[in-house]
């Protein structure tokens, strides 16, 4: 096991840094420099060469991706060109968003779909189970933002449960906090929650119809108490997939859902970087969000590990 | 008394009729054996006693148990009587353990779910129901998962859950037919002696004549959801009275007419010499030597022109392995397989000339088809890889033809495999390895999924295709019954070597080696008292 996790982190180190060399080339790719790009094509000689030494362009590439690497491991992601701060303290305003909502909506996805799942695989072909797959075609098939104007219509203008957007910060407290972000997070989970709760019923159905499955129920187990004890851990592993591919999707790809809603996220944050061509920005999110999804994978192998002895018995 | 009366019962899933009539006894100490071919009903009258028949299922008639009617029974209490009063064991050992539970868990549940035992008594009764099942825990711990155990020992932890509660009647479907002939042979005499020493009764289901005659104290055959004929082992072998139960004591022992043995050509076809095939095992540390692990040791040997040769083995003896080499699909670390004077290598470096003169024809009838290919397409596919491929009309042709050599109808090339039943699918795949008229045709298990009656037409089949045209087999099989009855010369492999090679009826007669002694030794045979009636 210990051997196991010492080699999916080198492997995550590895994809790390193949990762930001990517990174660092495609911004090399752009044609001219970065600075010149950045100001545009009206702008004087003198501006650009002075915006290259700002931006540590001067010196040669690999001492610059070296600068760039190094300066990323102590938490140095560069200085934003348009905001004249350093992006370590923007990504890190940005996140104490972003990260509490994609968490927030994993959670209302998860705690949606288990349940659904589970009714619609115990009781398939029941009305209750066309109408769940019925209800998850819809969730799949709105387009979230539109869903997500009419939460606002609802809750936030008629019955004023909510307010329409914006965070007032975690400084007004845990709550407060967490009611700003409820109606984004409802939004973002509805697609999720309908992938992941199609996803649930169907692994689930594969393995209640395990030969194990028989074996438990003639061991005298309920029904009920063989999808508990035997049938759940089984239809796990997918699951796990889905919900490690969602957290990173939900954390960056909140972009549309952060505009409706004035949330200064991450999704937001590298929308603006792009329109302002502050490459630096792009970059380092960029790469803090390649980090993110590998780690995020990290984590779902080792629930793999920890839900399946057989994976355990192969690593050793 | 009898533990277990079913009167009348009859069982139909979605207004089709599945059992009709049934009425069985059994009593306590007693085993009653259940025989028929698939789609009988044997297996849905174990689950209708269990009440665990499908959704949609409708059952009546009385299934008196302990003068209970289970067939009245509400879910709670059949849950009260399942595993507590009744214990079930299945035919997939491999799929039948929860893969991700520890072997103890597995058994301490039905244990703990029966009765308010504490962890540590439970934990008694588990380690107690290991050694009842032979499976010692110094040796088998209950930490172990099942996929740490063979076919064998996971049956056994199937069992020991059974028969934990000791239970007054144990079901046992098909428990023995996925496992090889020694295990099959240790795992009845277990079910027997727990019947002789727990006074349990048994119901044994089986499509094995032979099984069940060796093991069951009644019999009850059984077809198309029907009891045809039941009674006393003794009678029932004696005075055999439904032509049913005739017909299959018959084609369970089903000889096909062997190919004189002057009729061979002394040429040989395929010549395996000394051949090696390592298998590297992963590293336990980054420095350690590399191991390998020997899967096919100096294996040689020779099949004429024409000749039929068996192969037997247990899972595990490299079998596989080798009809993979000969099949040019596995490299090898040394010795040569040579085909008809040419040389045969791994993958595509092997000429489309060699190739095509050999054809396999696998165990599963429906696996080894695509289902979304017509028959014709699938049985054309041969054709495809030579290199003067025949047109479309010529294809046609060659597929209507081959299609009718195997007692199938030309019009049968448009329909899809679901469409047919399993032995007429295992004359499709015959028909496949036919087409473009090969030397060798490797049957790796081609019989093992049929029915006896299905099994003897295909064995006839085979043997008739053989003399028409001049084809050499290489018969896998760990039936040895039917190995004895087709083949004319008899390999027997173990851990990778051959340790016996002669002609079929020496082998059988005089063997030399120790193991193809125990494997004669464990094969069921229909014992002769009653066999000489037929």
């Amino acid at each position: 096991m210990i051997r196991y996790l010492a080699r999916r982190l080198v492997s995550l180190a590895l994809t790390l840094l193949i990762a930001s060399v990517i990174i660092f080339l495609a911004l090399e790719v752009v044609p001219g420099d970065p600075a010149s790009v950045m100001l545009g094509v009206n702008a004087q000689p003198e501006t650009v060469q002075a915006l290259r030494e700002e931006l540590g362009l001067n010196v040669s590439k690999p001492m610059r991706y070296f600068n760039w690497v190094s300066g990323m491991l102590v938490g140095d992601f560069g200085t934003s060109y348009t905001y004249r701060t350093p992006i370590s303290e923007m990504i890190a305003d940005r996140m104490v968003i972003s990260f509490p909502l994609a968490l927030y909506a994993l959670l209302l996805s998860t705690l949606i779909a288990f349940p659904a799942g589970i009714i619609a695989a115990t009781k398939r072909g029941s009305l209750s189970d066309l109408s769940i797959m019925g209800m998850t075609q819809l969730g799949v098939a709105i387009p979230n933002f539109w869903f997500a104007m009419i939460l606002v219509i609802i809750f936030a203008i008629n019955l004023q449960w909510f307010s329409a957007g914006g965070f007032p910060g975690w400084e007004a407290g845990a709550f407060a906090g967490i009611k700003a972000l409820t109606l984004p997070a409802i939004a973002l989970a509805l697609p999720q929650a309908s992938i992941l709760a199609r996803v649930m019923r169907s692994s689930l159905l594969d393995t209640l119809g395990e030969d194990f499955i028989r074996t438990a129920r003639a061991k005298g187990l309920s029904a009920r108490q063989a999808l508990w004890r035997h049938a759940l851990r089984n239809a796990m592993i997918p699951v796990l997939t889905i919900i490690g591919l969602q957290f990173s999707f939900l954390l960056a790809g909140a972009i549309i859902i952060e505009n409706i809603f004035f949330l200064p996220g991450l999704g937001r944050l590298i929308f603006q970087a792009i329109t302002q061509r502050d490459l630096i920005v792009v970059e380092s999110v960029v790469m803090l969000l390649v980090f993110a999804v590998v780690a995020v994978t990290f984590l779902v192998d080792i629930a793999y590990a920890v839900v399946d002895p057989r994976l355990r018995h192969r690593l050793q | 008394m009898s533990l277990l009366t079913v009167k009348d019962l009859q069982v139909s899933i979605g207004g089709k009729s599945i059992l009709q009539d049934i009425d069985l006894t059994v009593s306590r100490g007693r085993v009653l054996g259940i025989v028929g071919e698939s789609g009988s009903g044997k297996s849905m009258t174990a689950y209708a006693i269990m009440r665990l028949l499908p959704d949609g299922s409708e059952l009546s008639g009385e299934i008196l148990f302990n003068d209970t009617d289970l067939a009245a029974a509400s879910e709670e209490a059949m849950c009260q009587v399942r595993g507590r009063s009744i214990g079930m064991v299945f035919q997939e050992p491999m799929t039948a353990l929860n893969p991700l539970h520890t072997i103890g868990d597995q058994i301490a549940e039905t244990v703990r779910i029966h009765s308010k035992v504490g962890r540590a008594e439970a934990l008694r009764i588990t380690l107690d129901t290991l050694r009842r099942v032979e499976l010692p825990p110094e040796e088998f711990p209950p930490s172990r998962y099942p996929h740490e155990l063979s076919g064998g020992q996971r049956q056994r932890v199937v069992i020991a859950m059974a028969i934990a509660l000791r239970p007054q009647l144990l079901i046992a479907d098909e428990p023995t037919t996925a496992l090889d002939v020694t295990t099959q042979a240790q795992l009845l005499s277990l079910l027997k002696r727990l019947v002789d020493t727990d006074q349990m009764a048994l119901i044994l289901i089986s499509h094995d004549l032979a099984v069940i005659a060796n093991t069951a104290d009644d019999i009850a055959v059984m077809r198309n959801g029907v009891v045809v004929e039941s009674g006393s082992t003794e009678n029932i072998f004696n005075h055999m009275q439904h032509p049913y139960t005739v017909s299959l004591l018959k084609a369970s022992g089903h000889v096909p007419e062997k190919l004189a043995a002057g009729v061979l050509a002394d040429e040989p076809l395929l010549v395996v010499k000394d051949l090696v095939r390592d298998y590297r095992l992963p590293r336990k540390r980054f420095f350690d030597a590399v191991n390998y692990f020997r899967a096919v040791d100096n294996v040689s040997f020779t099949i004429k022109r024409g000749e039929n040769v068996g192969l037997v083995g247990e899972s595990g003896c490299g079998k596989s392995t080798l009809t993979r080499a000969i099949l040019g699909l596995e490299e090898t670390q040394g010795g040569t397989i040579t085909l008809d004077g040419e040389r045969i290598v791994a993958k595509s470096e092997m000429s489309l000339a060699c190739r095509r003169k050999m054809q396999v024809v696998f165990q599963d009838p429906y696996g080894s088809f695509n289902p979304r290919h017509s028959v014709g397409r699938s049985v054309a596919e041969p054709l495809h890889a030579l290199e003067d491929r025949p047109d479309r009309l010529a294809q046609q042709k060659a597929v209507q033809e081959v299609l009718e050599r195997v007692g199938l109808n030309a019009a049968d090339s448009k329909k899809y495999i679901h469409e047919f039943s399993g032995g007429q699918r295992q004359r499709i795949a015959i028909a496949r390895a036919l087409i473009i008229r090969p030397s060798l045709i490797i049957l790796d298990e081609a019989v093992s999924a049929l029915d006896v009656s299905i099994r003897a037409q295909i064995l006839d089949l085979l043997v008739e295709l053989a003399a028409s045209d001049d084809i050499a087999y290489l018969f896998i099989s760990h039936d040895l019954s039917v190995v004895r009855s087709f083949t004319q010369r008899l390999l027997v492999m173990k851990d990778g070597r051959i340790v016996e090679e002669g002609q079929t009826d020496v082998v059988f007669s005089r063997p030399q080696h120790p193991y193809t002694q125990s494997l004669i030794d464990a094969v069921p045979v229909v014992p002769t008292v009653f066999a000489q009636r037929e």
